[in-house]
């Protein structure tokens, strides 16, 4: 941040700063911030995979609870389910990592000066619209693609247009416009979300910087916004991979006429299960 | 793994009586869709207009689809919780 006299303390860019670029490919502080994520995710189950044991260690056992839980979850939704589980839980665990990544000391405070403005090395991946967006067209074209493998593309087509076909020139409009809000809807509320998060900590910093010689108890004030972010940071997570599990789920559902069967004939041949946390959906 | 015989409000909660974790999905979700849908129809009737100066027509068309898909929205909501 920057502590000249007269410039200001809070710095705020909308979208993912330009750190370099090859060629024409432009290197962008949030794309760093979705690499480290993902480096970090790879670490992860590099680990899990290389020294994982029957009885996990304590280590073992703190990675493997997300993944059982988010895959519990998705267990109870159809009997298709293990055709989209590594999806949802894969969504679930980069968001995570992106959104907590963020809350690092020295995410979107170190940097390069250019001029005035300091561009930070690092930004948190959901802060940029362009991965949020990139999520959702991922979703998007999951629940398209069941849709179409349930029911066909003459079927997924129909169900579009709707019943009776008279009223085609007013649902298909009405259907395609509510199938593109899910597209909207999951891309902005997590790109909200996160970017209000990453503004609200930098006013607090920006406050409690100014204030603290007169105050100095002030510099506790950030780290409660800081452990709401934590939290906030893990639901929008959640959020984002419960809907894509939704989505999917209702694509399966619709097209089958709502009578998915419950049980899964590969759970009698002794491949690794998980444990429903809830009921089928 | 299935609901037991008595229903559709088990079908909506988990083993220890809390909402299953879908629904609030499904909650966080609803909300904002309702207004994108408006949006959506709103800005393709703008943009429709702008293009083909037709102005009020196809804003207005797009609104009214656009609310129209917000209600088609909550229907389909409201007829998956029912199939559940």
């Amino acid at each position: 941040m920057a502590e000249e006299e007269g410039e200001s303390l809070i710095h705020i860019a909308l979208g993912g700063e330009e750190l370099f670029a090859i060629g024409p490919f432009v290197v962008t502080n949030s794309m760093i911030g979705a690499l480290l994520a993902s480096l970090l995710l790879l670490a992860a189950a590099w680990y899990v995979t290389r020294q994982s044991t029957l009885i996990p260690s304590r280590l073992q056992g703190l990675l493997e609870l997300p993944v059982e839980w988010v895959a519990g979850i998705v267990a109870g939704s159809t009997s298709r389910w293990r055709g989209y589980v590594a999806l949802v839980i894969g969504f679930f665990l980069m968001i995570l990592v992106a959104n907590w990544l963020g809350l690092l000391p020295g995410v979107g405070t170190i940097g390069l000066r250019h001029g005035e403005e300091l561009v930070p090395f690092v930004r948190p991946a959901a802060a940029d619209l362009n991965f949020t967006l990139g999520l959702a067209i991922i979703t998007f074209v999951v629940f398209v693609w069941w849709g179409i493998r349930i029911n066909g593309p003459g079927g997924y087509l129909k169900e579009l247009i709707g019943e009776p076909r008279y009223m085609a020139p007013l649902m298909f409009p009405i259907h395609l416009i509510s199938e593109l809000s899910r597209l909207v809807s999951l891309s902005m509320r997590l790109f909200g979300n996160v970017f209000a998060g990453e503004v609200l900590i930098a006013t607090m910093l920006a406050l409690t910087t100014a204030t603290v010689f007169v105050l100095p108890l002030a510099f506790f004030v950030p780290s409660i916004f800081l452990g709401l972010e934590l939290l906030f940071g893990a639901v929008q997570a959640i959020v984002f991979a419960l809907l894509t599990m939704t989505y999917i789920t209702m694509a399966i559902a619709e097209h089958d006429g709502g009578h998915e069967p419950e049980h899964d004939p590969r759970d009698d041949h002794g491949e690794p299960d998980v444990h429903p946390a809830s009921s089928p959906a | 793994m299935g609901p037991d015989g008595d229903g559709k409000r088990e079908a909506r909660r988990d083993a220890s009586g809390e909402p299953r974790p879908a629904n609030w999905g499904i909650a966080f979700d609803l909300g904002i869709r309702l207004g994108i849908s408006v949006i959506l129809g709103l800005g393709a009737g703008l943009l429709l207009d702008s293009w083909l100066r037709t102005s009020p027509l196809f804003t207005l068309i797009g609104m009214a689809l656009g609310i129209g898909a917000a209600m088609y929205t909550i229907w389909d909501v409201a007829r998956d919780a029912m199939r559940r």
